[in-house]
C-alpha cells in the first residue's frame, strides 16, 4: 500500500509538471537521517491539500517547485521515519531536513479496506503489523506462523508439536467458531491462499483415528518467510468486516518484498546451524524390586534375568535419548536480486530450506522462487504481478497417536524398560520387541511418512487512473489470483516389520493426492476527493472467490518386498475420494473520512453469499464503522510530552463459513459381499443452516509521548458470535446421530496492551524494547442444544464441557458428579490467563545489533496422556519413586486420590520461552570498500538461537502441543509429540 | 483530458467483460460425492433398490465387532487385551469399581455399535421399505419380498439394545427422525419385535415362491429364497422367544426355522468379508503374532472346560508365547487366541443351527419335557465328542448344563450369549471376577444422546 502512495505521488508530480503556472517559486534541499545523518532515498515530499509532490533523489536531494507565490505547507514522509510538516514561504528556497527513526511505527500505512490503507497514526483499530525485521531479524524460523510467537498482542499461537515443517495454529481473540479450527484467513499479496492442515494418512494406517491426528504441517509452511515485506492482522470483525463471509477468525494480510527504482542489488544469505531437543525428560531406571513389583508373577524370571544380563553387559538404553536427542543440520540459502528502473521494478528470490529433525530420517527441504514485477504500462495504469512456485518436502517421521501397530516412538517406548535392547543386530534384523506390537527402530529406520507439495501462487494487481484533477482522484483497481496446490503424501510400512509380520497381510502402504485450487477476483473503485479541509476517499467493489478440491487416498496391503507401487500390494483398496467445489460473491463499499489527521471515520458494508450456506443466493450484510481523535493534532493542545493521544472505537461483523456438506443428507457406497451398497448417511443434512456470525465492539487509546519516545497502545474488545454452527444430537434411536445446527453464541472479551520505546538513544547505542501483554475470556453464552461433553480421548482421561455459562475450553472427566452441568468433575481450563511478551533490540557503536524474544503464557491445562502412556509402561522417569512413603510407588498414584480419575492427567502448562536471540555484526561500509573496492554493499555475520530456553513445571517436552492439530477447542492434548527442537544458526549475509 | 475519455472507454469495457461472466452469479452446487436419500424416496429404479438391499446387508453387520469384543468380555467368554488403550481391560472389565456411565468407553454417547449401529440398520430397513413401497417399478410380490427381508432384519437389530440396556427399556417408534417415540420396557420391547418379525414372516409369505428378486451376498447363500428367508426369519423368532420366556413359541418358530438335527451345526446365515473394497473378518488374528491387540480366550473357560471337548481343541489356539498387557489395574496374561476362523475373509454367521437345537432343548426343559431336552443336548454332546448327558433331569439341572453347552457351542459369538444367558436366569453372579478383579455389569444406562434429544425436544 506503501507503493501505492509513493506511485502516486510520482504520477502527481509528472501531471503536476504538465501544467506550468506563472505564479510559482521552487524549494531545493536534501533530506537525512536525523540520527546517522545518511541522506534518505526515495524520501515523498507532498504540497499540503494537493496531489503534487516529489521523491527524493540518490543523494537524498530534492527540487519541488510550489504552483502559487503564497506560503504553504511541505509534508516529508518516509518508510520507517516519522512524517514532519514544514512551512514554506517564497523566499524560502533552500531547506534541509532531519527526519527522526519511526521506532513505534507511527507512520507504517496499514489496510483499512479491500482497496485502500490509512497510515497507523490514523488508525482506529489495534491492526498489528509485523515488518521483516521483526519477523526474522533476530533469527531464522521454519514457517511464518512460528515467526508470530510473541510479536501479535491477542493472538494465541500453539505448535502442534516439534516435526520440521511446520503445524502451528493461530488463534486470534479466542476463538469464534466451535466447528474447525477457527484459523484466520490467509492473504498473501492479495491472493486467499489455503492453510490447510491437509491429510496424510499416517492416523489411518498407525491406527491412531482421524485425519486430525495426521500431525501434517498446515501449509502456509509452503510460504518463505523470508519473501515477507509485512504481515498485518486484523484480529476482530472490527477491523476485518469487509472482508465479510471468512473472516470470523481474524485475517492475516501478508505482502511480500517488491523491487526499489534503483542499482540492481543481489543479496545472498547463508545460514548453517543444528537442531537438538529444547527439552527431554529422562527414563526411569529399573531394579529387581521395581521387576517383581511390576510385572505379573509368571513373567518375572524372564524379566529379571533379561535385567541381569543388561547389567552385566552395562547395556542399558535411554530411549528418549536414543530416539531423539540426534543433532540435526540445519541449511538455508536465499539469494534476492532486486532493482528496477522508473518503468519496471522487480523482486526475485530463490530459496532453499534443508532443515533436518532430530528424529532419524526427518526433515524439511522447501525449493521457493518467486518474481515480483511492477510495471507502468502508461502513466495512468500500472500493473503489478507476483509469481511464486514451492516444492515443500516433508518426513515428519512417527510420533504422536497410534493404536496396535506400535508405528509411534513416544507410544512404544514409554513400555520399553531400559534393559531391553531394541536397537538393530548385526545381521540388519531388528529384535522383536516384547513390550509392545513393535520394534520402533525398525519404524524409524524403515518406515515412511512423507509429503510432497507443489504448489504455485500468481496474483496481479491492475491499477487504472480514471480522473486526475489538483486534489482528487478516481481509480480502478482490478485484481486477483490464483493458489495451486498438490500434495502427494506417502505411509509406509514394509512388510518386515514386527506388527506387518502379525498382519494377513504384511507390508502397508498408503498413498494420497490432493489438489486445491483457489482462485479470487476482486474490482473496485476508488474515489479520494477534498471537500474543503476533510479528506474523502470512497471505494466500491466486488469480490468473488472459488474453491476447488479433491483428494483421492489409496492403500496397498500386502507388499512384495521392498516395493511401493500400489500395483505390488495383495489388497488394493481406494480408502477415500473427495471433492467439494465452493463459490463465494461480495460487494463492498467504504467510506474513509479524514479531517485534518484530528478526525479519522470510516463506515463500510460489505454484503456476501456462498454456495456453502442453506440458501445460496442470500446475501449477508457485515457492516463496520470507526472512529478514531488524533488529539494531539488538534490547536487546543498543549501537553508537550505527549505528542499523540488518540482514542478510537470500533464496530463491525463478520462470518465463518459452513462447512462444505452441511445441507447434503446423502446416500453413501459401501462394498459388502462384492455388491455394492447405498447406506443412509447419519448425518441429516441442514438446508436452512445459515452463517457463523461475529460483531466486534473495540475501543482503545493509542498515546505517545517524548517525541515519540515512548508509545503506548491499550485495547478492550467485546467480541460476540451468532448462529455457531454444532452437531445437534438427534436421538441415535432414530438411526441418524446428528444434524448440524445454528444455536450457540459464544463472546471473546480480552485485552490488549503494547507499551514500546527507545530508552536510550544516542549516536553509539541505541536500545528498543517493546512489552506486549494480553489476555481473553470465552464464554458459551448460549448453547442452544442440551449440555454435552466433546473432544480428545473422553471423560476417563479428560474431555471437554459445552455448556451455558462455562467456557468450551472447559476440562471435565471423571468421576462422575451429577451436580455439575454434563456430570462430571472440573479439573481445568485449556485457556490461558494470559500471554505476555518481551522484545529487546540494543544497537551498539556502529553495526553490532543485539535482540531477544521471551514469551511468557501464564495458565491453561494440558491433557497430558503421555505421562498416562509412561506411567503405564512404569518408564516415567521417577516412576518407582515413593513420596509418601505408602510401598506404592508415584507412578501407580498420581494426584489427586483416589488416583483413578481424569484429574491426573490435567496439568498445568504454563512456560516462558527465550523464543528469539540474535546478535549481528553489519560490517561498516568503509572497511567493505577496503577489502572488496566497492563491489560488496553489505557484508552482515551473526549467530542465533530459537527456542532458547524453556521454563515450566509442565511434565512433557513442551507445553505447546496438540495431538489433534490445529483445533477450536481440544488443541491441548499431549500424546507422545516429536520434541520441539532447540535450533542454534550462524548467519552470514552479503549484498552486492 | 483526452486520456481521460480512454481511461472511461477502457473501464466500460472492463464493466461490460463483467458483466457477461458476471462474478456474482453462484451456480448450483450438488453433493459431487454421493447422490441424496431424496433420490430414492419417489420411483425409485430395481437397481437403487438392490444398492439399498445390500446397503441393508451392509449395516446388518455394523454391531458385530463392538459386540463381539465388548459383550463377550462383559460375560468373561474372552479378554479383548489391547496395550494401546487400557480402558478396553479397565473400563470393560469394571475394574477399580468403574461402572458404565451414559458415554462410557467404547460406546461414546451415541452407544456406538451396540445401540447407534443397530438402529442405523433400523432406519436403512426403513427407507428402503418406503423406496419400495413408494415405486411402481418393481412388481407388488417383490415389494412384500423386500418388506420382509426389511423386516427379519430389523427385529435382529432391535434384540441388540434391547439386550444393551435391558430393563431401562427402548424406543421402538423410531421411524421419525425428529419425533422418536417414548422408551418402552424391555418385556413391551421385546412384543413389539414379535410383532414386526412376525408382520415381515407374512410379508415374504405374500412373496409367493421362488428366489428372493434381488441379489443377496453369499451370506444368505442356501437361503435366499422366499422360503429360506422366512426359515431365517423364524430362527431369529425362535431366539426372540426364548428371551421372551415365551417356550412353545420358540418350539413353533424352531419348526418353521432351517433348524436341522441332523444336519451340519453351522448351517445358518452369515455376514460375509472379503478384501477391499469389502472389509475382513474383525475377529481373525494372525496365530501366534507378535501382537499387543487381540482376543484372547478367557481362563475361566479353558479352567471350566470338559476333556477332550472339541470345540475347545477347534475353537482355541494356543499361543507360543502368551500375551500380557500391563495396566494400573495389574497385568492381565491371554494365552489362548481364537481359531474359529481359517483366514481374514471368512463370513461371520449370526444364527445357527447349533443355536436353535440348543434353544429346542431349552424350550423342552422348561417345558418339563425332560427327555426331548436331554435328545437335542446329545447331540450338541456328541458332536462335541464328550458323549450323552448323564446327569439329574430336573430342570434346573437341565438348564445349567444347558447354559454349560452354549457357552462352548455358541463361544464369543457375535451377540454375547453367555452375558445375556446368565441375566436372564440371574446367574451374572456366576460369571467369574477372580481373574481380573472386575465387576459383572447387568446393563447400560441410556446413551447420553438420548437424554440430550429428549431434553432438547421437551419430552
Amino acid at each position: 500500500m506503501f507503493k501505492f502512495y509513493k506511485t502516486l505521488l510520482t504520477l502527481a508530480l509528472l501531471w503536476g509538471s504538465v501544467g506550468w503556472a506563472w505564479a510559482q517559486y521552487t524549494v531545493t534541499g536534501k533530506v537525512t537521517d536525523e540520527r546517522t545523518g545518511e541522506p534518505l532515498i526515495g524520501a515523498s515530499i507532498l504540497l499540503q491539500g494537493t496531489t503534487t509532490g516529489t521523491i527524493t533523489d540518490l543523494d537524498g536531494g530534492f527540487s519541488i517547485t510550489i504552483p502559487t507565490n503564497e506560503g504553504t505547507r511541505l509534508i516529508f514522509s518516509s518508510i520507517g521515519y516519522l512524517t514532519q510538516n514544514v512551512d514554506v514561504a517564497p523566499g524560502v528556497s533552500i531547506l534541509n531536513i532531519q527526519l527522526k527513526q519511526d521506532a513505534t511505527n507511527l507512520e507504517e500505512v496499514v489496510v483499512t479496506g479491500l482497496a485502500t490503507s490509512v497510515k497507523r497514526s490514523n488508525l482506529a483499530n489495534a491492526v498489528t503489523s509485523v515488518s521483516s525485521k521483526e519477523l526474522l531479524g533476530t533469527t531464522t524460523i521454519q514457517t511464518t506462523d512460528g515467526a508470530l510467537y510473541g510479536k501479535v498482542p491477542g493472538a494465541t499461537i500453539r505448535s502442534n508439536g516439534g516435526a520440521p515443517g511446520g503445524g502451528i495454529s493461530i488463534q486470534l481473540r479466542g476463538i469464534s467458531s466451535l466447528t474447525g479450527a477457527s484459523q484466520p484467513l490467509i492473504i498473501v499479496d492479495g491472493v486467499y491462499i489455503s492453510n490447510a492442515s491437509q491429510r496424510t494418512g499416517r492416523a489411518s494406517v498407525t491406527g491412531a483415528g482421524g485425519s486430525n491426528q495426521d500431525d501434517g504441517s498446515n501449509r502456509l509452511a509452503d510460504i518463505n518467510p523470508a519473501d515477507i515485506e509485512t504481515i498485518e492482522i486484523l484480529k476482530g470483525p472490527s477491523a476485518a468486516a469487509i472482508y465479510g463471509t471468512r473472516a470470523n477468525a481474524g485475517v492475516i494480510i501478508i505482502t511480500t518484498k517488491r523491487g526499489q527504482e534503483g542499482r540492481t542489488t543481489v543479496s545472498l544469505s547463508q545460514d548453517i546451524g543444528f537442531a537438538q531437543p529444547l527439552r527431554l525428560l529422562g527414563v526411569d531406571d529399573w531394579s529387581e524390586e521395581k521387576i517383581n513389583f511390576f510385572f505379573p508373577e509368571a513373567r518375572r524370571p524372564l524379566e529379571l534375568e533379561r535385567f541381569r544380563a543388561a547389567q552385566a553387559s552395562g547395556t542399558f538404553v535411554d530411549y528418549e535419548d536414543f530416539f531423539y536427542n540426534n543433532q540435526a543440520t540445519l541449511l538455508n540459502t536465499r539469494l534476492n536480486v532486486s532493482g528496477g528502473n522508473e518503468k519496471t521494478k522487480f523482486f526475485v528470490s530463490g530459496n532453499i530450506t534443508n532443515e533436518d529433525g532430530t528424529v532419524r530420517n526427518t526433515g524439511f527441504d522447501r525449493y521457493s522462487i518467486r518474481a515480483n514485477i511492477d510495471h507502468k504500462i502508461t502513466n495512468g495504469i500500472r500493473l503489478g504481478v507476483s509469481s511464486n512456485y514451492i516444492r515443500s518436502n516433508t518426513d515428519r517421521g512417527f510420533t504422536g497417536n497410534q493404536n496396535n501397530t506400535g508405528a509411534s516412538i513416544g507410544y512404544s517406548i514409554a513400555y520399553v524398560p531400559n534393559y531391553f535392547d531394541l536397537r538393530r543386530n548385526a545381521d540388519g534384523t531388528y529384535p522383536v520387541n516384547p513390550y509392545f506390537s513393535e520394534n520402533p527402530v525398525a519404524v524409524t529406520d524403515n518406515a515412511v511418512n512423507n509429503s510432497l507439495v507443489n504448489r504455485f501462487i500468481q496474483s496481479f494487481t491492475l491499477d487504472v487512473d480514471l480522473l486526475k484533477t489538483n486534489n482528487s482522484f478516481l481509480k480502478a483497481q482490478i485484481s486477483g489470483g490464483l493458489d495451486y496446490l498438490q500434495n502427494s503424501t506417502l505411509i509406509y510400512l514394509p512388510e518386515f516389520l514386527q506388527f506387518q509380520r502379525g498382519q494377513a497381510n504384511p507390508g502397508d502402504i498408503f498413498k494420497g493426492n490432493q489438489e486445491s485450487f483457489n482462485t479470487n477476483f476482486q474490482a473496485a473503485l476508488v474515489y479520494n476527493w477534498n471537500l474543503g479541509s476533510v479528506n474523502m476517499n470512497t471505494s466500491a467493489g466486488l469480490v468473488r472467490l472459488d474453491f476447488e478440491n479433491s483428494s483421492i487416498f489409496n492403500r496397498g496391503r500386502g507388499l512384495v518386498p521392498g516395493q511401493t507401487n500400489l500395483q505390488q500390494a495383495a489388497i488394493q483398496e481406494i480408502n477415500s475420494e473427495f471433492n467439494s467445489k465452493i463459490q463465494d460473491a461480495g460487494i463492498f463499499a467504504q467510506q474513509e473520512v479524514n479531517w485534518e489527521d484530528k478526525i479519522i471515520g470510516t463506515v463500510g458494508i460489505r454484503w456476501d453469499k456462498s454456495t456453502l450456506n442453506g440458501d445460496p443466493n442470500k446475501f449477508y450484510s457485515f457492516p463496520r464503522a470507526s472512529v478514531a481523535f488524533n488529539l494531539a493534532n488538534f490547536d487546543f493542545w498543549n501537553v508537550g510530552f505527549m505528542n499523540q493521544l488518540k482514542p478510537r472505537v470500533a464496530y463491525g461483523e463478520t462470518a465463518g463459513p459452513v462447512n462444505f456438506g452441511a445441507t447434503f443428507t446423502p446416500l453413501g457406497g459401501t462394498n459388502i459381499g462384492g455388491l455394492l451398497g447405498s447406506v443412509v448417511s447419519t448425518q441429516i443434512g441442514n438446508t436452512l443452516i445459515l452463517p457463523e456470525t461475529a460483531r466486534e465492539l473495540e475501543f482503545g487509546v493509542d498515546a505517545g509521548f517524548f517525541n515519540n519516545r515512548l508509545s503506548v497502545e491499550a485495547t478492550y474488545y467485546i467480541k460476540s458470535t451468532q448462529n455457531n454452527i454444532q452437531n445437534l444430537n438427534l436421538s441415535p434411536s432414530t438411526g441418524v446421530n446428528t444434524t448440524p445446527s445454528n444455536e450457540a453464541e459464544l463472546e471473546n472479551r480480552g485485552i490488549e496492551l503494547s507499551i514500546s520505546g527507545t530508552p536510550i538513544e544516542s549516536a553509539n547505542f541505541r536500545w528498543f524494547s517493546r512489552v506486549m501483554f494480553w489476555k481473553n475470556d470465552l464464554l458459551m453464552t448460549r448453547l442452544g442444544i442440551p449440555t454435552y461433553i466433546a473432544g480428545a480421548f473422553g471423560s476417563g482421561l479428560g474431555t471437554f464441557l459445552y455448556a451455558e455459562g462455562y467456557s468450551p475450553t472447559t476440562i471435565v472427566g471423571s468421576p462422575a458428579n451429577a451436580d455439575n452441568p454434563g456430570g462430571f468433575t472440573f479439573w481445568g481450563d485449556a485457556q490461558p490467563d494470559f500471554n505476555m511478551s518481551f522484545y529487546n533490540t540494543l544497537s551498539l557503536f556502529k553495526g553490532l545489533e543485539l535482540s531477544f524474544l521471551i514469551d511468557w503464557k501464564k495458565g491453561g491445562d494440558n491433557i497430558n496422556l503421555t505421562s498416562f502412556l509412561t506411567d503405564g509402561g512404569g518408564t516415567t522417569n521417577g516412576w518407582f519413586d515413593d513420596d509418601n512413603g505408602d510401598g506404592i510407588p508415584n507412578g501407580r498414584q498420581r494426584p489427586p486420590a483416589p488416583h483413578n480419575n481424569a484429574g491426573r492427567w490435567v496439568q498445568d502448562a504454563s512456560f516462558v520461552k527465550i523464543r528469539e536471540i540474535g546478535l549481528y555484526y553489519t560490517v561498516p561500509r568503509t572497511t567493505l570498500n577496503s577489502w572488496f573496492s566497492n563491489t560488496v554493499q553489505n557484508l552482515k555475520v551473526g549467530t542465533s538461537v530459537n527456542n532458547a530456553f524453556l521454563f515450566t513445571d509442565y511434565q512433557g517436552y513442551d507445553p505447546e502441543t496438540s495431538t489433534f492439530g490445529a483445533q477450536a477447542i481440544a488443541n491441548n492434548v499431549d500424546i507422545a509429540p516429536y520434541p520441539t527442537p532447540r535450533r542454534v544458526f550462524f548467519h552470514l549475509t552479503i549484498d552486492f | 483530458m483526452k486520456n481521460v475519455k480512454k481511461y472511461f472507454a477502457s473501464a466500460l469495457i472492463t464493466a461490460a467483460v463483467l458483466a457477461s461472466c458476471n462474478p456474482l452469479q453462484l451456480d448450483d452446487v450438488q453433493d459431487p460425492n454421493n447422490p441424496s436419500v431424496g433420490s430414492v424416496a419417489n420411483d425409485a429404479t430395481p437397481q437403487q433398490i438392490q444398492f439399498l438391499i445390500t446397503g441393508l446387508e451392509s449395516r446388518h453387520r455394523g454391531y458385530v465387532t463392538n459386540i463381539s469384543q465388548a459383550w463377550n468380555t462383559f460375560g468373561r467368554e474372552i479378554w479383548y487385551l489391547n496395550a494401546s488403550d487400557p480402558r478396553f481391560q479397565t473400563d470393560w472389565l469394571g475394574q477399580n469399581g468403574r461402572v458404565p456411565d451414559r458415554s462410557y468407553f467404547g460406546f461414546g454417547s451415541t452407544g456406538g455399535g451396540s445401540w447407534a449401529s443397530p438402529y442405523q440398520a433400523i432406519k436403512q430397513a426403513d427407507v428402503l421399505i418406503l423406496a419400495a413401497q413408494n415405486t411402481n417399478l418393481i412388481p407388488e410380490t417383490s415389494k412384500s419380498a423386500v418388506n420382509g427381508f426389511a423386516k427379519t432384519i430389523q427385529g435382529y437389530q432391535l434384540m441388540i439394545p434391547a439386550n444393551f440396556v435391558y430393563e431401562n427399556g427402548i424406543r421402538v417408534d423410531v421411524a421419525d427422525p425428529l419425533n422418536p417415540g417414548p422408551f418402552v420396557p424391555y418385556a413391551q420391547a421385546l412384543d413389539v419385535i414379535k410383532g414386526i418379525l412376525d408382520a415381515g414372516d407374512a410379508d415374504l409369505a405374500a412373496a409367493g415362491s421362488g428366489n428372493f428378486p434381488f441379489t443377496l451376498t453369499r451370506g444368505f447363500a442356501g437361503f435366499n429364497t422366499i422360503a429360506g428367508l422366512r426359515q431365517v426369519n423364524r430362527a431369529i423368532t425362535a431366539r426372540l422367544n426364548a428371551y421372551r420366556k415365551d417356550w412353545q413359541g420358540v418350539l413353533s418358530a424352531l419348526d418353521q426355522s432351517f433348524m436341522n438335527l441332523g444336519g451340519p451345526l453351522q448351517l445358518g446365515p452369515s455376514h460375509p468379508y472379503g478384501a477391499a473394497p469389502d472389509i475382513f473378518n474383525p475377529l481373525f488374528y494372525i496365530p501366534d503374532a507378535a501382537i499387543n491387540t487381540i482376543i484372547v480366550v478367557h481362563p475361566s473357560v479353558l479352567d471350566d472346560a470338559t476333556p477332550g471337548d472339541l470345540r475347545v481343541q477347534n475353537k482355541f489356539f494356543e499361543r507360543t508365547t502368551p500375551v500380557t498387557v500391563t495396566t494400573d489395574a495389574g497385568a492381565l496374561v491371554g494365552t489362548h487366541q481364537d481359531a474359529r476362523w481359517a483366514s481374514n475373509t471368512v463370513s461371520i454367521p449370526f444364527i445357527r443351527n447349533e443355536e436353535l437345537i440348543l434353544l429346542k432343548a431349552e424350550a423342552h426343559a422348561n417345558l418339563n419335557q425332560p427327555a426331548l431336552a436331554v435328545e437335542a443336548i446329545n447331540i450338541i454332546r456328541n458332536a462335541a465328542g464328550i458323549g450323552d448327558y448323564t446327569g439329574a433331569t430336573t430342570t434346573e439341572a437341565l438348564i445349567d448344563e444347558i447354559l454349560y453347552q452354549r457357552r462352548y457351542s455358541l463361544w464369543a459369538e457375535p451377540w454375547g450369549h453367555r452375558w445375556i444367558d446368565a441375566r436372564r436366569y440371574g446367574k451374572l453372579s456366576e460369571i467369574p471376577t477372580s481373574y481380573d478383579g472386575g465387576a459383572i455389569f447387568t446393563q447400560f444406562p441410556h446413551p447420553q444422546a438420548e437424554l440430550n434429544w429428549d431434553e432438547y425436544s421437551g419430552n
